[in-house]
Parts: structure tokens; C-alpha cells; sequence
């Protein structure tokens, strides 16, 4: 098995970099690169105390693994390859993504980490609501999905 | 006919629940649906920073691929309003 993909419902369970490392662990790999953002404390000058992540499960499953098998056909097939995305109300410091790449080179782990993140940011429908110190939120703007051709 | 939506990201604003039904002329379609949210919008909600949803938004089908705006809805058919995505 060389792919692992999942939503985390965070207010049940935590994103675990341990978790990772041991799924990528393998004696092929020459390179481990991994990925790991979390929710901060500024935002635009607001300080933020917490972040809602609302998604569509079954899609976001979909897009997870269609970006990963894309970048495994694109840098290295045997790449192994674990993502999970954070659900819920994410306090400052909550592991909000990690991506963890397994491989052969330091090149193919580096570009297989970044190409995921920036696919997730424009493919998967996730959203983020931010919890400002103020009491008020706000859902933050986002990447389009409407087809490009219709938006005049 | 009526359609359900289901509300994801900041187009939960708009309900308490996670749907929303929505009544339209028969054989509307996905621009119809824009149309009706542009209405309901500035009249309820015109304080609540959504007046760009309608025309940013895309649509998920029930089989969740994107569906574009000549998309006919069949009555008591369950689509997806997907406001502009931004994990990570």
C-alpha cells in the first residue's frame, strides 16, 4: 500500500506526524520530505484564535487521490505518499494538512510534496472559517471551481 | 419544482440547517439557480459579505463533478453549492 488519504474530524482525533513517517517508512526510500502546516495565530493584521475547516468528504476523498496519483505518474510511480487534512475547529498550533512523500530521490519527494499542496489548495473543497480574538469570523475567499469559461 | 441544496463553506450563512430547498419554474437549470440565489442574497443577506457567491460559486451534481450552468434539474434533485475552495 503506498498511498494513504483522509479528512480527520480534529475535535476526535489529531493529524499525527508519527503516523506519517511510519507509513512512508521504507528501506527504497533515499528521501523523506514532509509537509506540515498549521493553523497561525495572524491573519491579514487579525489575530486568529482558531480555524473551522467545513468540506465536501466525499469529493475531497476523490481529489485526494486523483492528486496523488497524478503526481506519482508525474515524478516517481513508486512513491509512497501519505495526506490528511484537517475537519472541524482547529486551534492555533492544530496540524491543519501534512503531507508526508516517500522516495527514491531528495528531487521527486520535494516536487511530489509541493505539487500536492498546491493541487489540495485548487482542486479539493475544502473551506476555512477564521475565529478572530474579537469574537467575530469570517470564511476566508477562495479559489473558484465555476467552470472558466461562464464567468464573465 | 423544488431542488435541495446542500450548503458548504460560506454559503452556510444562508440556512441553519446544511440545505436549502429551493422552488423553480419547471426544466430550470444551474443559471436559474444562480439567478434565485442573487435574489435571496440581496434581500436577506445583503449585509453578509455573499453578493459575490452567486456568480463565483460552482455546482456539484449528486455524483459530485461539476455540473455547468445549462445543467437541467430534474425536481426533488440534491445538488451542491461549492463557494470558492481554499484548504491547506
Amino acid at each position: 500500500m503506498n498511498l494513504h488519504t483522509a479528512l480527520v474530524k480534529i475535535e476526535k482525533e489529531k493529524i499525527s506526524s508519527e503516523k506519517a513517517k511510519k507509513f512512508i517508512s521504507s528501506e527504497k526510500n533515499g528521501a523523506e520530505s514532509i509537509f506540515i502546516g498549521r493553523v497561525r495565530n495572524e491573519n491579514s493584521g487579525k489575530k486568529v484564535t482558531a480555524v473551522t475547516y467545513d468540506a465536501h468528504d466525499q469529493a475531497v476523498i476523490k481529489s485526494f487521490q486523483s492528486i496523488c496519483n497524478d503526481a506519482k505518474n508525474k515524478f516517481d510511480k513508486n512513491a509512497k505518499i501519505f495526506l490528511e487534512h484537517a475537519k472541524g475547529y482547529a486551534p492555533v498550533g492544530e496540524i491543519s494538512i501534512l503531507i508526508a512523500v516517500g522516495s527514491g530521490h531528495r528531487d521527486e519527494a520535494f516536487k511530489i510534496c509541493r505539487y500536492i499542496l498546491e493541487e489540495v489548495k485548487h482542486q479539493s473543497p475544502i473551506w476555512k472559517k477564521e475565529h478572530y480574538i474579537d469574537g467575530k469570523e469570517e470564511w476566508l475567499p477562495g479559489y473558484s471551481l465555476r467552470p472558466k469559461e461562464e464567468i464573465k | 419544482m423544488e431542488i435541495q441544496l446542500k450548503l458548504y463553506g460560506s454559503s452556510k450563512i444562508l440556512s441553519d440547517k446544511d440545505t436549502l430547498n429551493i422552488q423553480l419554474p419547471n426544466n430550470s437549470n444551474i443559471e436559474k439557480v444562480r439567478d434565485i440565489l442573487t435574489k435571496i442574497i440581496s434581500e436577506k443577506y445583503s449585509k453578509s459579505n455573499l453578493e459575490n457567491l452567486p456568480k463565483t460559486a460552482a455546482f456539484f451534481s449528486e455524483k459530485d463533478v461539476v455540473v455547468n450552468d445549462n445543467y437541467k434539474l430534474k425536481d426533488k434533485e440534491s445538488i451542491s453549492i461549492i463557494p470558492p475552495i481554499g484548504g491547506g
